[in-house]
């Protein structure tokens, strides 16, 4: 089983490697301009320029702190409203319309008035990206607390227990596994929400820098930025599967 | 005066058919009832009244004289499934009942653990639900319904999903546990070997109605070989009998 799985990673970076040689001597066999289509040696030497003169850095850390912040505002919300919509009927029949049309209505195109609003910069993103973080993970809680073992509430109801340890000893914990989908979710979500919020509302950030190299014709920083945009994804998408199994040990524990 | 004292109960859910009619039931503290019938017969219905989980329109029901408004401390009730907590080890299980009044002191740690002695799953205590085999979630939940030591038991088909030997070693147990805390049973069940195997009373149950009680006049305390004695097997013979006569 574990022999198998070190197989397909080993074999998975065997494809990377070879699709890259592939690239590389297509790029340079075709005389294809380095402006439309760089060879991966020209964007590893870009991605290399950029770290080490330290160019690429603050650019990160302007993603990664819309992102961090982003991220938390949307999920700290999302999973709020989606604890008290499934208690509450009322409300959700009340206001669950609203939410679905601030959904629909494409949030990239809310950017403009953003910056209307929140200014040119960093709180136009982090507020796009909140907002994309927003829905899955009040959808998930939402599902995910109602669809509690009839059985268990009965359990419940038959130890006398209030409203409150109902929600916090057996709605939340019973539901976790389906809220942390959605955290899953809302983490790839953000990175796209941050970076595409960046294209059209900041001077710094990674979006900001495709749309800067763009300008300047620099094919090469462009796909080096893309390496870093995938990196950072994956780095996110790989600590929130950590927590997720760390968290979801009991659940998923069999003897 | 009885222990349990269901006095002409009925109950509808809005919309169906009546599920239970006016049922007349006692039950003498310390005996042990089995309620038999066939799927949708109202048996279940009946239990969770008895547990004041759902009101009855007409008639009343008494638990040593005061009447069944809620569920409390005062009965355990077993579910169908065992309905434990996977995010909780064992012994936290066990202890709900407690930790959700108040922080479980040593002493009920204590009881906790010898309970689960009792049921044979001391080793266990520390380990989540996910590592125990169906028959021993049945027995933590059995464990977590007796922490409180309910006067009166109430237990809704809970063997139903375990196979014939576990099912076995499980009614024994359960028989020794209420035999020792003299605790009052009612006890669901679809199967008529199981109803006459641990009770002292059997009803059958049909559409709603009471329409047969047994009294099971079989040694006591009962013992796995009375399974093919003649005496159980007959009485065995009249549930079926009972039940046959009713759907005819």
């Amino acid at each position: 089983m574990k022999k198998a799985s070190v197989r397909a990673r080993l074999g998975a970076w065997a494809l990377l490697l070879a699709l890259l040689a592939l690239w590389e001597l297509a790029s340079r066999a075709s005389g294809v301009s380095t402006l439309v289509l760089p060879p991966p040696s020209a964007v590893m030497k870009s991605l290399w320029m950029g770290l080490s003169t330290g160019y690429l850095w603050p650019h990160i850390r302007a993603t990664g702190l819309e992102l961090l912040f982003g991220l938390s505002l949307g999920c700290l919300i999302g999973f709020a409203s989606g604890v008290v919509l499934a208690e509450s009927t009322l409300l959700q029949r009340l206001l669950k319309p609203y939410i679905v049309v601030s959904q629909v209505v494409p949030k990239l195109a809310l950017a403009p008035l953003f910056i209307v609003w929140f200014g040119f910069g960093m709180t136009s993103t982090v507020v796009i990206t909140a907002l994309i973080c927003f829905f899955p993970l009040m959808e998930n809680t939402v599902t995910s607390l109602q669809q509690v073992d009839p059985q268990r509430l009965e359990l419940f109801r038959m130890l006398g227990a209030t409203r409150r340890q109902t929600l916090l000893r057996l709605k939340l914990p019973a539901g976790l596994p389906g809220i942390l989908a959605g955290l899953r979710v809302a983490v790839v979500l953000a990175l796209v929400g941050a970076v595409v919020g960046e294209f059209i509302g900041a001077s710094q950030g990674l979006g900001a820098l495709i749309i800067a190299s763009q300008g300047m014709m620099d094919t090469p920083l462009m796909f080096a930025v893309l390496v870093v945009i995938a990196a950072l994804g994956l780095l996110l998408y790989e600590i929130t599967l950590a927590v997720e199994r760390r968290l979801l040990l009991p659940y998923t524990r069999s003897s | 005066m009885s222990f349990l004292d269901i006095d002409q109960v009925s109950f509808t859910f809005p919309g169906w058919p009546p599920v239970v009619r006016s049922v007349d039931w006692r039950i003498a503290q310390g005996e042990f009832h089995c309620l038999v019938g066939r799927s949708g017969c109202g048996k279940t219905t009946l239990l969770k009244l008895a547990a004041g989980l759902l009101h009855p329109q007409a008639g009343s029901i008494r638990l040593q004289g005061r009447p069944v408004l809620a569920p409390g401390p005062q009965l355990g009730f077993v579910f169908q499934s065992p309905t434990l907590l996977e995010w909780h080890r064992v012994i936290d299980n066990v202890l709900l009942p407690v930790s959700l009044q108040h922080k479980p002191s040593a002493d009920e740690i204590d009881k906790a653990q010898q309970l689960l002695a009792l049921l044979g799953l001391a080793g266990h205590a520390q380990h989540y639900p996910r590592q125990l085999s169906g028959g021993q979630q049945s027995r933590v939940a059995l464990a977590r319904a007796l922490i409180l030591e309910p006067s009166l038991l109430l237990l809704d088909e809970p063997f139903a999903a375990l196979d014939a030997i576990t099912r076995g070693e499980l009614q024994d147990d359960l028989l020794q546990m209420c035999r020792l805390r003299r605790t009052t049973v009612l006890f669901v069940t679809h199967d008529i070997a199981e109803a006459v195997y641990l009770g002292d009373q059997v009803a059958v149950m049909n559409r709603g109605r009471i329409v047969s009680a047994i009294r099971v006049e079989v040694q006591r305390p009962r013992a796995p070989a009375m399974r093919y004695g003649e005496a159980f097997n007959r009485h065995c013979a009249q549930v079926r009998d009972a039940m046959d006569l009713e759907a005819a």
